[in-house]
């Protein structure tokens, strides 16, 4: 126990001035880019003069010196502030609480079911390592893996929603339906079907790969050897010894997805029409909104270092005979 | 070399390293199969495959060639493969081993910054620097190597810390070695194989994200690209759907072909080891 | 709980039975909230979010395409009215003949969302505290509004203090003069009012309800002036940024409507096959768009007149409008659109494609083919706004290639471009789409003129200074008489085609696709960012 305290203690200290640095290159990415916030907004317009953009400019701060900017936004931060979107003319945090949710629901889904899956195919595919089960699977697993995720949310909603009908084309539920528990959520759930199936069928190939590999390795240790020596059932060879510790690299896996979690989303999001948290991105480097693009960097960097903190604790269950460091070695 | 010889070993190495080399000759020797610019207007738009036979693959809304797009296209998928591996290796690996073979506060230091990169979302990183230096191929790589270094330094490091303590670098040190010549001589020779079969999934992984950002429009607009071509398919995607499919299927299998030979290398490298370990004793 | 699900069954049995729609268009489960009783509930496709919503603060037809069916001008372009102007909130307008005051007739028993009464004095407020000093169209055609007098509650005098044209006041109205009450805006920071967003306005749809990344909805305005208006019971405008997403939205039966050409050109011929959809063409004659190559003339060579001419004959108009625009659009002779027949002068200077004559001129000018045949290399930045300014940048650069110049494309995003291309003119030849908007002075001849401040966007930042054509410019703005004005503007057109300025290549409108049964699709020439009061769906 004490020694997950400290853990989370250390880890809690150095997230600190990690973020300090994923804000000032986010930060210096979007200062020093050609066109600011003002330029995009006259671009949206269709013209302005210059005195309705000098004026624009002062009102939103923009014609102060980068320091100062840098160093007014970490202020307001240390009081939780997370500043004023200039393109959405609300509060950042207003903007994240709301799209969030929806980015959240779809890529928890995607990487759950990927997870299940893959893990599953993998250990059908460990089990036997070399046998025709599998190479199909293997293969199988390679092409996915290959696939563009664009390309494929491109064809399934061509066949699944314009073709076949069975499922919306677009969006995260019924516009104004009125909908409420139930109702709503199977609306959801089946506007989100495609995007999650996207998702989930290159995630899948990911998870069913490391499985599978790292099955292979568990293999060959002492102690399954053991286990085989002791005559223990193939099976249960496989279940209790092999998968549990072949589930370890997974874990790693899943603390990485983590991270790509929000660029992952950004295309998918943009064919479906999900407004979610990847679009907001992509509007904020479009409209040069740095209020908005730090606040959405920042809570996708907490959320990961949130989840690969969670990730090592599970780590350190799974098997005690390793330091929960050791994981991210 | 052995390790050629054990990559064709496996059958895993071997199909990729054949695909490879058919893509690299592609790449190569494009001018030469499909002569001309290849963003060209070469007949009229929106032809269907194989039904011209001076076009084999038809033509785009616009009336360029898709054979010639999709063969120039290798070029571009290759090299932005490629050297967005090898910069993103590269940093890496100094950076891992300047971390690894330090120690302390720069050792902490430097990590912290690798964690940085981690944790900020490479696809989005590097979406948010194309859009604002510009579409171009040198933007791209860089772009695309800001987002990947981070694993190769981890990992270099990991490779360094444990390196570090066998008997053959503390021979070295005894014998006066200077550190950089140990760093050098010594360390990244055994150091590097597992960083470099991270180099398949790196390569992999570039490609696709560069496709993906010319999909979203932030593609080079003087050279071919898969991405770019996969995009504007969309907007007929109904009544010429070819457009979209033949560059996407281009894509799949120089993916494939990265992985099977990363695939080979990887298996090739346990087994050389394995070996290795027979022949070293029981200090490996 | 389990009533709703019995309820929900047997409706749908009923739904089957009625023989009314046929099998293949049944809708599915998900989307039967869409089917309306009575006026219907038009479900359309937006593929803009404006977050300022204000028509008043920002002419743009993103904001325009939403906002004019709550908030209204004071006249809207028709087909069929006198001068093709029919009146909105402004049932008569009549300008002085010394040209410094418009008398406006307001219509009498409006009544705003909220229940107050329409008057002069909105009018006035409108155009003094919004439209001359915040709106960005609004800046240049009430330059000289000095005052807005209000001797009745239905009666405005727009004062000016120097003669102003009625001909472009009247050009201007649909776009420049839409009216927001006083008693909402008055003694707030204009800027910051959240009716900005939340409109209260006169028109046939009150603001509802928005919700970021999904819709808009607007409902129906039960007391507007309007007799048997409007006929729609609600408007949902619903959130597709993705093109493609709006076609198959429209197939999949989730929208009933997609304007601004949502529907890529190159799908048109497709779509239009798909039983109970209609391609409807017309409805954009007011709003033309116009393809124009933006030219630096700092750059030596281009600073010459001969090298300009051999740029435009080495465009081939055909192949840009049969390839790139689909067929739907017409070449352009000059600055001034075909169907702007008040103003357009075909009498110009041409450029028929022409490559050996482009050749030709090119070597006389002195610049003679290098030994790999490149004459000098230029940076061409197509701008990102439309797929059509982007394909023909690709096509420019071929073209421009086969007279011997290297042209390197730059692909930027929207806020870069307009950096690169209106502040630091960062670029040789650049395409833009213009808008012409009814007349030349509304941001037609800002195009052209010559001393602007850097850092205007879609204005002449090229560096081109003609002093004769400025003059024409100025004496143009301040003619009142009607026909000595529309002869200033021939002689603007003669001299931008033989002078090249800029290069215009093509003009085009956009293109609506809706399903069948939407109704009175289009009754105006600015129909999508009209009011929509006559709008209905076919029950």
């Amino acid at each position: 126990m004490t020694a997950a305290l400290r853990l989370i203690r250390r880890r809690l200290a150095t997230s600190i001035p990690v973020l300090l640095i994923v804000i000032v290159l986010t930060f210096v990415l979007l200062e020093f880019s050609s066109g600011d916030a003002v330029d995009a907004y006259l671009v949206s317009i269709g013209g302005g003069d210059p005195a309705v953009a000098a004026n624009l400019r002062h009102a939103y701060g923009l014609d102060q010196s980068h320091l100062a900017r840098l160093w007014l936004y970490l202020s307001s931060l240390a009081r939780l502030d997370l500043g004023w979107s200039v393109a959405f003319e609300r509060p950042v945090a207003d903007l994240i609480v709301e799209r969030l949710p929806n980015t959240l629901l779809l890529m928890g889904s995607a990487t759950a079911l990927a997870f299940g899956l893959g893990t599953s195919f993998g250990i059908v595919a460990g089990a036997r390592p070399e046998s025709a089960t599998d190479r199909v699977i293997s293969t199988v697993s390679l092409i996915l893996y290959a696939i563009p995720g664009f390309w494929l949310g491109l064809v399934l909603n061509i066949v699944f929603a314009v073709k076949l009908r069975w499922l919306p084309s677009a969006g995260l539920e019924t516009i104004a339906s009125g909908r409420t528990g139930w109702a709503r959520m199977l609306d959801i759930a089946m506007h989100l079907a495609l995007p999650v199936g996207t998702l989930a069928a290159i995630y899948m190939a990911l998870f069913m790969r490391v499985m599978r590999a790292s099955m292979a390795e568990v293999w060959r240790l002492d102690f399954v050897t053991f286990a085989r020596a002791k005559g223990l059932s193939h099976r249960r060879i496989v279940l209790r010894h092999v998968a549990r510790n072949a589930l370890l690299p997974l874990v790693t896996m899943l603390g990485l997805q983590s991270a790509a979690m929000l660029g992952g989303s950004v295309v998918i999001e943009s064919i479906f029409a999900i407004p979610g948290f990847g679009r907001l991105a992509q509007e904020a480097v479009t409209q040069r909104d740095t209020p908005l693009l730090l606040g959405i960097i920042l809570t996708s960097a907490v959320l990961v270092i949130v989840v690969n903190l969670l990730l090592d604790l599970v780590y350190a269950l799974l098997d005690p005979r390793l330091q929960p460091s050791d994981r991210s070695a | 070399m052995r390790l050629v010889r054990l990559i064709f070993g496996t059958t895993e190495g071997a199909v990729g390293a054949v695909l490879l080399s058919l893509l690299v000759f592609i790449a190569l020797f494009a001018p030469v199969l499909s002569p001309g610019d290849p963003l060209d207007i070469a007949g009229p738009p929106l032809l269907h495959p194989f039904s011209m036979a001076r076009l084999p693959l038809g033509t785009d809304s616009l009336g360029r060639d898709v054979l010639a797009g999709i063969i120039h296209g290798t070029r571009t998928s290759l090299t932005v493969g490629l050297a967005a591996a090898f910069a993103a290796i590269a940093v890496g690996v100094c950076v891992g081993l300047a971390a690894g073979f330090s120690g302390g506060l720069v050792d902490e230091a430097l990590m912290r910054v690798v964690d940085a990169f981690q944790i900020l979302p490479g696809f989005l990183l590097a979406l948010a620097l194309v859009s604002v230096a510009g579409a171009s191929l040198p933007v791209v790589v860089l772009a695309i190597a800001l987002g990947a270094w981070a694993a190769p330094a981890r990992l270099m490091r990991a490779q360094v810390l444990s390196i570090r303590e066998r008997d053959y670098v503390a021979a070295a040190r005894v014998t006066g070695m200077h550190p950089l010549e140990i760093a050098v001589k010594e360390i990244l020779p055994n150091a590097l194989p597992p960083v470099l079969t991270l180099a398949a999934v790196i390569v992999a992984a570039a490609i696709l994200t560069e496709s993906a950002l010319s999909f979203l429009g932030l593609g080079d607009p003087n050279i071919v690209t898969w991405g770019t071509m996969i995009a504007e398919g969309r907007n007929v995607l109904r009544s010429a759907p070819f457009l979209s499919v033949l560059p996407g299927l281009a894509l799949v299998v120089t993916v494939i072909t990265v992985y099977l030979v990363g695939e080979g290398v990887t298996q090739a490298l346990a087994e050389g080891k394995a070996g290795q370990v027979d022949r070293q004793g029981p200090t490996a | 709980m389990g009533l709703m699900r019995i309820d929900l069954l047997s409706r749908r049995r009923l739904l089957q039975s009625a023989s009314a729609l046929v099998a293949a268009t049944a809708l599915p489960a998900w989307s039967r909230a869409q089917e309306a009783k009575g006026g219907g509930r038009l479900v359309v496709a937006a593929d803009s979010e404006p977050k300022n919503l204000n028509p008043a603060i920002i002419a743009s037809n993103g904001v325009f395409f939403i906002a004019s069916k709550v908030v209204e001008p004071l006249a809207e372009a028709s087909y069929t009215a006198p001068g093709g102007l029919a009146p909105r909130l402004a049932t008569a307008w009549d300008g002085s003949a010394d040209g410094l005051s418009v008398t406006f007739r307001l219509r009498d028993g409006v009544k705003w969302h909220d229940g107050k009464d329409f008057t002069s004095a909105d009018v006035a407020y409108s155009a003094m505290n919004v439209w001359k000093p915040l709106q960005n169209l609004g800046r240049v055609v009430f330059a000289n509004l000095q005052a807005v007098d209000t001797p009745d509650p239905l009666t405005a005098v727009f004062r000016f203090s120097k003669p102003t044209p009625l001909q472009l006041i009247r050009n201007a109205l649909p776009a420049v003069s839409s009216v927001i009450p006083r008693h909402v805006f008055e003694g707030t920071d204009i800027a910051k009012n959240p009716a900005n967003l939340n409109l209260v306005g006169t028109g046939p749809f009150r603001f509802a309800e928005y919700r970021p990344g999904e819709y808009y909805r607007l409902t129906r305005n039960a007391d507007y002036w309007g007799k048997d208006e409007p006929k729609l019971d609600e408007i949902i405008y619903r959130i597709l940024p993705d093109r493609a997403g709006a076609a198959a939205a429209l197939e999949a039966e989730e929208i009933h409507l997609a304007a601004f050409s949502a529907v890529p050109l190159s799908d048109l011929d497709r779509i239009s096959k798909v039983p109970g959809i209609q391609v409807i063409t017309k409805g954009y004659e007011a709003l033309t768009y116009q393809l124009v190559v933006e030219i630096n003339h700092r750059r030596k060579e281009l600073s010459d007149l001969k090298v300009r001419q051999a740029i435009a004959h080495a465009i081939n108009r055909k192949f840009v409008i049969d390839t790139i625009f689909v067929g739907y659009a017409t070449a352009s002779t000059g600055p001034v659109p075909k169907n702007a027949p008040e103003f357009y002068d075909p009498e110009v200077a041409s450029y028929p494609f022409d490559t050996r004559k482009a050749n030709a001129l090119l070597d006389e000018a002195g610049y003679p083919k290098g030994t790999d045949g490149v004459r000098f290399s230029l940076k061409l930045r197509p701008a990102p706004y439309f797929n059509e300014t982007k394909q023909f940048g690709y096509y420019l650069r071929q073209a421009l290639a086969a007279i011997g110049i290297e042209a390197t494309l730059v692909n930027a995003d929207a806020a870069a471009h307009q950096v690169a291309v209106y502040t630091d003119h960062d670029f040789d030849l650049a395409v833009g789409p213009p808008v012409f908007r009814g007349d030349p002075a509304i941001s037609t001849t800002i195009l052209v003129q010559s001393g602007l401040p850097s850092g205007v966007p879609f204005s002449n930042q090229g560096g081109y200074e003609n002093k004769a054509l400025d003059a024409v410019i100025a004496k143009a703005a301040e003619t009142i008489d009607a026909e000595a004005r529309t002869e200033l503007y021939r002689q603007f057109q003669k001299i931008v085609a033989a002078d090249l300025p800029l290069i215009n290549v093509a003009e085009w409108g956009f293109i609506t696709v809706a399903r069948d049964t939407v109704l009175n699709v289009p009754d105006n020439p600015r129909w999508a960012v009209s009011n929509w009061a006559d709008t209905a769906l076919r029950s």
